[in-house]
């Protein structure tokens, strides 16, 4: 089906532009909300070595996330309003990312990227023919830098699955976050069936959860891991069944009380100097080739 | 485990040892290798080497280039009007910096 390419932001209807604006939320939020928590890890990984890969990939997607607040940007959105000054209720992530890492457990850190860079790459797929052109067009770059994302994750994966220690580890990590990633394809509202209608995205988020579920469940099950049923409401007519949602979705504002903590620490500098601008130190992507 | 790298900044050219990672296996190591040394600068390429399998000699024990005079494998010892031929030129001029810095070392 050949969708219509939407016009700029301007000459767009409010539907549209509702329907943007949701898509984008929560692609900028997840992004920049996973890299705030592996930022966690700076100085404290397991070598210098794992330390800069997660450091990395941490700088890279603080950089999606910036590509896409930029496209909230065209709706008046400010950096300020978005990132310094925006409620926590009024964040869309999902609550996998913002929940806080156990001490010194990596097993966590290299199961969230998986699980994580593996929804990713599914839903950044379903951008790239999407109708409305400043998200097309950026989407390419940013699929780019996720492959070394999860080629990290599943050797790191492959690697702690080879001990018993590590199973023990990987399993309970799994366990714990596996739920709270199944947010990642959580509905916002009605507004979802804009963004499929408007060919925003070029796969419900059904389909996306289905082909994820279809990815990391035979995955981790083949490193010897086991996953639990899993449990998915029962509007989603699905054959994965019976897996457990946490109470916090994230894509409709609620969240666990971690991402309180974690939100007033990033905004803490901003608030105690009592700034009301951010600094720019960089220019602005459009204007970068 | 410690893992030689060696970074190759353009397409065709050497690679040059610029540090090393530690890695479980070469896998890990090439994954590691490009952040640690591959972000920063313009690179092409890079190569691991487990470090235990890099062979050395060095000075102590050798002298490179042997110790009597053989001035004669340098073109500049001979009396040749090179204008005419770039690459015979272009040689000399590698091989004067060569002399240089042999006598630095």
């Amino acid at each position: 089906m050949a969708t219509a390419t939407l016009g700029n932001p301007p000459d767009l209807s409010d539907r549209e532009r509702a329907a943007i604006e949701a898509l984008l939320f929560r692609l900028a939020d997840d992004e920049f909300v996973a890299a705030e928590r592996y930022t966690d890890w700076q100085v404290r990984s397991p070598t210098l070595e794992s330390d800069l890969a997660l450091s990395n990939i941490a700088q890279d997607e603080l950089g999606h996330a910036r590509l896409w607040y930029d496209l909230l940007e065209d709706f008046e959105h400010t950096e300020s309003a978005l990132i310094y000054e925006r409620a926590a209720g009024e964040w869309r992530h999902n609550t996998m990312s913002e929940l806080p890492f156990g001490e010194g457990d990596w097993a966590d850190a290299v199961v969230r990227t998986y699980l994580y860079d593996t929804a990713e790459a599914i839903r950044l797929e379903a951008l790239v023919e999407s109708a409305y052109p400043r998200i097309r067009d950026r989407v390419e770059k940013v699929i780019r830098e996720e492959d070394y994302h999860r080629q990290h994750a599943e050797s790191w994966l492959s690697r702690l699955a080879s001990d018993e220690e590590g199973q023990q580890r990987l399993q309970s990590a799994v366990d714990r976050l596996l739920p709270y990633g199944l947010t990642i394809f959580a509905p916002m509202g009605d507004v979802e069936a804009d963004i499929d209608d408007l060919g925003l995205r070029t796969e419900t988020l059904e389909s996306m959860r289905e082909t994820w579920l279809d990815t990391v469940v035979p995955h981790l099950e083949g490193l010897g891991l086991h996953v639990e049923d899993a449990q998915l409401p029962e509007q989603y007519d699905v054959h994965h069944e019976a897996m457990e949602l946490p109470d916090e979705l994230g894509r409709d504002g609620t969240h666990t009380d971690s991402w309180d903590e974690l939100l007033e620490e990033f905004t803490f500098a901003y608030r105690d100097l009592g700034r009301t601008t951010t600094t720019e130190i960089m220019a602005d992507p459009d204007d970068v080739e | 485990m410690r893992w030689e790298v060696f970074r190759q900044e353009e397409e065709g050219g050497y690679h040059t040892h610029c540090g090393d990672v530690h890695a479980p296996d070469a896998e890990m190591a090439k994954l590691f290798a490009q952040i640690q040394h591959g972000r920063r600068k313009p690179t092409h390429g890079i190569w691991v080497a487990p470090a235990d399998e890099v062979y050395s000699v060095d000075a102590d024990e050798t002298v490179f280039g042997g110790s009597t005079d053989k001035s004669y494998r340098w073109a500049t010892a001979y009396n040749v009007d090179a204008s005419h031929a770039q690459e015979v030129a272009d040689s000399e001029a590698e091989q004067r910096e060569a002399e240089g810095r042999r006598g630095e070392s």
